[in-house]
């Protein structure tokens, strides 16, 4: 193929995902439609995912106020925060709570949006791009656990880097060194420490903000640009305004949300769910703790890595992720049915790993 | 006697009362059973009495009922200081509100003419009653402070002993005298029941709110018109009165949002003392990040590193010291009475061993739960730790500074002298740099 057919079918493609024809206010805002049918529900979640993450934006930059990212400041910093600083305590657990809300969201919108088909062309690059900020998503889950320095933090943040060198294991000759050099990169050092804490902070606050704003940007230019999928086989003939029915709905489901949110930081501290000895400043020389976990929405990697091969499940998230990205090619003529069974089970499987896992580890391990 | 009479026997006449007598007027007199609302004679009135005084009447009885149901749970709660002031608070407020409400009630029922042509003697002692119950209740809470707390531990047991029909009035005897009116108060309030409009608190109209909304829509136009125009005037209204209660709602939230932030950003005003604790810790994890440096440097500059003298270590408890790549490790006395250092990170996932042996040798990583043989550095076979613990080389030292013993890169022991008390355990950089 010559070089120009090239250029010229990318531009086709470009040109056709971003039409500039419907770049104004009017298609975009003004006739923007939104059916209404029995998964109508599954429009809020994508909104739901911005909203808290307004709430991440605004409650880490005050927290960025006080926290200092050094060993030995950052518990310190973190203890401050919640215990001298005026409201500190609840802009801290605002900020724990709706991190794992919004990654709920993600998770759930992205489940609807598969099973609604709703990557259709033209709206495959809305697809990708909302898979790539699941990952960041998820990157600012494993780097935020990290700031508060303390021994849950620092530990579980060890072992997560140290499956990348496990890597190695199945990898030949001078090419087994590679996940070390990588783990080193990521660490800065050769074990977590000042240059972790720094590298993540610098990742959490400034390279991950930036690259979900540019790519979120595109994902809600392009949800605006090709409107609403219509999500069910039929077209629906119902529908209603998107500006202002939708958004004023939309907006009401925000302050709800808001409302539970921080009625449930204010009452119940994130740091509850775990044993107190895991939120004490980490101690370099001591023993690990016992009970270190990732956070919630790593389980259903973090379950199957503790009782199943590492390079089975190494296999089946690069696999996955690869899939993930491809959907709107690879499932083109699978219908909504079947779309939506994939996505039913992958519900089930990512609930029961979740609520059951610790329960299903110790029953296969026997304990 | 009388405490008996009134504590015992007057709850059981009075349930015994309310129940007989329910179902026969149910049976007998069906129709009866209703609020005998004069709503239709009178609204206005109704309309500041009744409401205020349902919401806190309603929202009082469920906080009663609720201590006197879960009384440990309800302890527990209020135990927490937050909580309990904010539970009598509310209480004392709903109790203010229902005054309010009876009050108006009250003086409906006398001076409105229509509503005087249906009230009953019985109404009005209703009405007493109920006044008077609510004012001894709020008697009680300001004069006997904190009722929610202590009412779980003796009247909650009060009631319980009553339902198990193994009445104690002894719970109940020794209290203030206005305490004992209040629950007098209360079973006569039971008592009067079925006797009067009070029965409507057994057909709570629930259907009401899943009923689909009823309208009146008018077949005569020039009804309608004038029902379509007080419609929009109506509408107006609301929507002029939304529009104020919004502007004023988001006047003060945005007050209280404002002096929040403002407090937030200008940071804590701390005590001296307060100060002083922030300072104190902060320097303590500062001292403890120079330790960690200072090792750090040491294990750049020297050859060896000291870990202890040999009579320090034991062999069932393991000693920790970093490694001279800054690893975890352990160091024990062996069987021979060298020591034996072996290193404490997992080598499943990188977790730091625990340094207390098993009675069969073994030290436990509590990440995966790995065990590992102390004398081989095998892991247990099923161990998601798969590779063994590596151990580490070390040099004795007498004090002049003089090797006497070390451990040879096979694993064997070379001692140059016999004696090794008073010797001290290093590690050595580099094997080949010791010899």
């Amino acid at each position: 193929m010559k070089l120009s057919t090239t250029i010229g079918l990318v531009a086709d493609f470009v040109a056709e995902r971003f039409p500039v024809t419907k770049m104004n206010f009017a298609s975009m805002v003004a006739k923007k439609e939104v059916p209404v049918h029995k998964m109508s529900w599954a429009y809020y979640l994508g909104g739901l995912t911005l909203f808290f993450f307004i709430v991440q934006v605004v409650t880490g930059l005050m927290l960025l106020f006080y926290y200092e990212p050094t060993v030995s400041d950052a518990h310190a910093s973190v203890e401050y925060i919640t215990e001298y600083v005026s409201g500190g305590a609840l802009v801290r657990n605002v900020h724990a709570w709706s991190s794992s809300a919004m990654i709920l969201c993600v998770i759930a919108h992205l489940m609807t949006t598969f099973a609604m088909k709703a990557f259709e062309k033209p709206r495959e690059l809305v697809w990708v791009s909302g898979v790539i900020l699941l990952f960041l998503a998820f990157g600012f889950g494993f780097t935020g656990y990290l700031l508060p320095w303390n021994q849950i933090a620092v530990n579980a943040t060890k072992v997560g880097l140290q499956s990348i060198e496990e890597v190695g294991n199945y990898l030949p000759g001078a090419l087994s060194e590679l996940p070390r050099i990588l783990r080193e990169t990521i660490q800065g050092e050769a074990s977590v420490g000042q240059a972790t804490l720094s590298r993540f902070y610098a990742i959490h606050v400034v390279v991950l903000p930036l690259m979900v704003m540019g790519l979120l940007g595109a994902h809600l230019f392009s949800v605006q640009l090709h409107g609403m999928s219509k999500g069910v086989d039929r077209e629906s003939r119902k529908k209603e305004k998107f500006f202002p029915t939708f958004m004023v709905k939309d907006l009401t489901v925000w302050g709800v949300v808001f409302l539970v949110l921080f009625v449930v930081a204010l009452c119940l501290p994130f740091e509850s769910f775990f044993a107190y000895p895991l939120a004490e400043p980490y101690n370099p020389l001591g023993s690990t703790p016992e009970g270190i976990k990732p956070e919630w929405y790593f389980f259903f990697v973090y379950y199957p890595l503790e009782l199943l091969p590492f390079w089975l499940i190494f296999l089946v998230m690069n696999v996955g992720a690869v899939v993930l990205l491809l959907v709107p090619w690879i499932f083109r003529g699978t219908s909504r049915k079947t779309l939506r069974t994939i996505a039913i089970a992958a519900a089930v499987y990512m609930v029961v790993i979740t609520v059951f896992g610790q329960s299903i580890y110790e029953m296969l391990k026997g304990q | 006697m009388i405490d008996s009479l009134l504590f015992v026997a007057l709850p059981y006449v009075a349930v015994a009362l309310c129940v007989v007598a329910s179902v026969f007027r149910y049976r007998s007199d069906r129709y009866s059973y209703s609020a005998m609302s004069s709503q239709f004679l009178e609204h206005r009135g109704l309309q500041w009495g009744s409401a205020p005084w349902h919401v806190g009447i309603i929202l009082i009885l469920a906080g009663h009922i609720a201590i006197f149901l879960f009384p440990r749970l309800s302890a527990s709660l209020l135990s927490v200081r937050p909580v309990l002031l904010v539970i009598e608070g509310a209480g004392i407020a709903f109790s203010v509100l229902c005054v309010a409400g009876l009050l108006v009630l009250i003086t409906r029922r006398l001076t409105s003419a229509r509503v005087q042509a249906v009230t009953s003697t019985m109404d009005l002692i209703v009405l007493a009653v109920l006044l008077v119950q609510v004012v001894l209740g709020i008697a009680v809470a300001v004069h006997y402070r904190w009722g929610a707390a202590w009412g779980a531990s003796t009247l909650a047991p009060y009631l319980r002993s009553l339902v198990r029909l193994q009445p104690d009035s002894s719970f109940v005897t020794d209290m203030p005298m206005l305490v004992k009116v209040h629950i007098v108060g209360a079973w006569v309030f039971i008592a009067l029941i079925p006797f009067s409009r009070l029965v409507h608190i057994f057909s709570i109209p629930l259907s009401y709110l899943a009923r689909a909304p009823q309208l009146v829509i008018w077949s005569n136009l020039r009804r309608a018109e004038r029902a379509l125009a007080m419609k929009v005037a109506h509408s107006r209204r609301l929507f002029v009165r939304g529009a104020a209660a919004t502007v004023s709602g988001g006047v003060l939230l945005g007050a209280g949002v404002l002096d929040k932030l403002a407090r937030f950003f200008h940071g804590p005003a701390l005590s001296d003392s307060q100060q002083a604790e922030v300072m104190e810790s902060r320097l303590e994890r500062i001292k403890s990040t120079v330790e960690q440096r200072e090792l750090e440097l040491e294990r750049l500059k020297s050859d060896f590193i000291r870990i202890g003298t040999l009579e320090e270590l034991d062999s069932k408890k393991g000693r920790y010291f970093t490694d001279y790549e800054m690893r975890p490790a352990l160091a024990f006395r062996g069987d021979d009475g060298m020591p034996l250092l072996i290193s404490a990170k997992c080598t499943h996932l990188g977790c730091t061993v625990a340094s207390d042996v098993s009675d069969d040798g073994k030290i436990l990583c509590p990440c995966h739960i790995s065990w590992f043989d102390v004398r081989t550095g095998a892991p247990d076979p099923g161990s998601p730790a798969r590779a063994p613990l590596p151990h580490l080389d070390w040099v004795l030292m007498n004090s002049e500074g003089a090797i006497v013993a070390r451990r040879m890169p096979d694993g064997g022991t070379a001692k140059e002298e016999a004696d090794l008390a008073g010797t001290s355990v290093y590690i050595a950089k580099r094997r080949g740099e010791v010899a």
